[in-house]
């Protein structure tokens, strides 16, 4: 990494560390996030888990299930619903690196575009590219780092909640890969739609509506895993992972258009 | 190495608007050039392009020897201080510039940034937090920023604007002692007294360049000078003095009359034909428009239509 995008990404971190009010959000609302889907499985498991048995509304998904994870073959219906709910987290995880590097890209951006500091910024031999991806891996570090920290709390926590074999039921393939491998790539859509966003807000809050764009269909596979609409093997992780790469490249191509100098202290007010 | 910024025929448009067209000048080193103009005269557009921000749409130019097509050595060799000088403002006046400083090949960062924090008397605030500076610490700040990797060539965007007159005062000082130094000065300003203190020669533009040289050249230029001769007793216009081939016109008022000549070396000849006609001169002045007649003068022209 060159010297000019540590330079970056330093000064990104150092100067999101001087609020309080912005580390508290990249700290405290994905353990939240992490903690409310620990106690909606727990409450949903202890208190529905035998109506959605009885019911017989997920029994074609819990079969699917149990066919691609041999472990839950043996297992009782209670415990592969339990697995099933745990089974969501995935996608879900995928919020935390959605919010916090979209909040990094707008809060910067916006404060440089707000404070006129983009003019004299591009008047120096920093590089667009140079200086997007300095603030890009000032947003994704965290945001990655903190998504895998929480992936990692909520499956010792449902250990300890003694939901063993639910656990070891859902560490497939497809469900690392869903954790690992798209978290970064989420992360690197939610900033770059950050700056889509912040070349026409004129604060932060309206910067990160765009988010709306990425979050919803989060939502939507959630939705089609929570449905048994679609199971996500490894496979389809991947095309997954592919699809949305594309969709990173897209964005990137139109951010560094958006980011050009030119743009900036011309169209940028 | 020429250090000279040289500008032949720029022109940049944004769509069908043009912002500057066709425009010819240049600053040697250690002079200080003024860009006089109204309001969306095209002044931060052509700083903006010297500064290898935004490409020129024709025309070319070198600054300090590097042409417009190579901007990364550009931004290297170039100072700007922009209309708006924005800062990092919860961080301190130090890590705001460290953080330029590191942008550039070959600056001693702490050294540098202390010897700008020094200069420009900004060392004993170094951690306070620009939230808190004055208008003023913040222009001598972003000052301290342009220079911090000791550019030859320096582009300064209204440089005192909003400033109080002690404020003002003290950065055209500061600028006075940097064009010292050899570097290279283009400054725009709407301030036309600071422009005649401050600057060998003005451009004065609006789209296009209506007229640049010295400011005492643009006055001339707009409106000839005037010679005001005062007699011992009433004056008055003779049909003998308006028939002399060098006078263009001629006014009396009280004791002096007011004579507008082709040339200011028709003066003695105009003495001469007075004392011939029988006047008792007691003293000849120059009166000569100052610089906002001529600026006026100048830019009205240029709206009336051809």
């Amino acid at each position: 990494m060159n010297s000019r995008i540590q330079n970056v990404l330093a000064h990104e971190w150092r100067h999101l560390a001087g609020s309080v009010s912005n580390l508290l959000y990249v700290t405290v609302i994905p353990f939240l996030l992490t903690g409310e889907a620990l106690l909606v499985i727990a409450l949903v498991h202890r208190f529905a888990g035998s109506a959605i048995v009885q019911s017989g509304a997920l029994t074609s998904m819990l079969d699917r299930m149990a066919a691609q994870v041999p472990i839950l073959s043996a297992a009782s219906r209670e415990e592969q619903v339990l697995a099933f709910l745990v089974y969501q987290f995935s996608f879900f995880s995928l919020l935390v690196p959605a919010m916090i590097a979209n909040v990094f890209a707008t809060l910067s951006l916006v404060e440089e575009k707000l404070s006129r500091i983009l003019e004299p910024l591009l008047a120096t031999p920093v590089r667009t590219w140079e200086l997007l991806l300095g603030k890009a891996l000032a947003g994704a570090i965290p945001a990655i780092l903190v998504s895998w920290l929480c992936t990692g709390l909520f499956l010792a926590a449902g250990t300890g909640l003694g939901w063993g074999v639910a656990i070891q039921a859902v560490l497939t393939s497809g469900w690392l890969l869903s954790v690992l491998l798209l978290a970064p790539i989420v992360a690197l859509a939610s900033f770059l739609v950050g700056i889509v966003g912040s070349a026409r807000a004129t604060d932060p809050k309206g910067a990160q509506a765009a988010a709306i764009f990425l979050v919803l269909p989060i939502f939507g596979l959630i939705a089609l895993q929570a449905t048994g609409a679609i199971w996500f093997s490894a496979g389809i992780v991947l095309l997954l992972a592919a699809a949305l790469a594309l969709v990173d490249l897209l964005l990137l191509r139109m951010a560094v258009r958006l980011f050009s100098r030119e743009t900036v202290v011309i169209r940028w007010r | 190495m020429d250090r000279a910024i040289r500008v032949d025929r720029l022109s940049r448009s944004y769509g069908k608007r043009p912002g500057i067209e066709e425009i010819t000048f240049s600053v040697e080193p250690g002079e200080v050039v003024g860009l006089l103009g109204p309001n969306g005269a095209g002044k931060t557009t052509t700083l903006r392009i010297l500064a290898g921000i935004i490409p020129p749409t024709s025309g070319r130019a070198t600054v300090a020897g590097i042409p417009l097509s190579q901007p990364e050595r550009l931004h290297q060799a170039v100072g700007l201080l922009p209309e708006a000088p924005g800062f990092y403002e919860r961080a301190t006046a130090w890590r705001n510039l460290v953080y330029f400083a590191r942008f550039y090949d070959g600056v001693c960062v702490e050294g540098r940034v202390e010897a700008c924090l020094k200069r420009f008397d900004l060392w004993e605030r170094r951690d306070d937090r620009v939230a808190g500076y004055s208008r003023g610490m913040k222009l001598r700040l972003a000052l301290a920023r342009a220079l911090v990797h000791e550019p030859p060539v320096l582009l300064l965007d209204e440089p005192t604007a909003g400033l109080d007159p002690e404020a003002a005062r003290d950065v055209r000082d500061l600028i006075r002692s940097l064009a010292r130094e050899g570097r290279v000065i283009l400054l725009s300003t709407h301030n036309l007294t600071e422009a005649e203190e401050l600057c060998a020669r003005v451009a004065l533009i609006r789209t296009r360049l209506l007229a640049y040289g010295p400011p005492l050249g643009l006055r001339d230029r707009a409106a000839p000078p005037v010679v005001v001769v005062r007699l011992e007793g009433p004056a008055e216009v003779s049909p003998g003095l308006t028939a002399l081939p060098f006078v263009r016109s001629a006014r009396a008022h009280g004791d002096r009359l007011q004579v507008e000549l082709a040339s200011q070396a028709d003066r003695p000849a105009l003495v001469e034909a007075l004392v011939r006609a029988g006047a008792r001169v007691l003293e000849v002045t120059e009166e000569r428009p100052s610089l906002e007649a001529a600026y006026l003068e100048l830019v009205h022209d240029e709206r009336r239509p051809a």
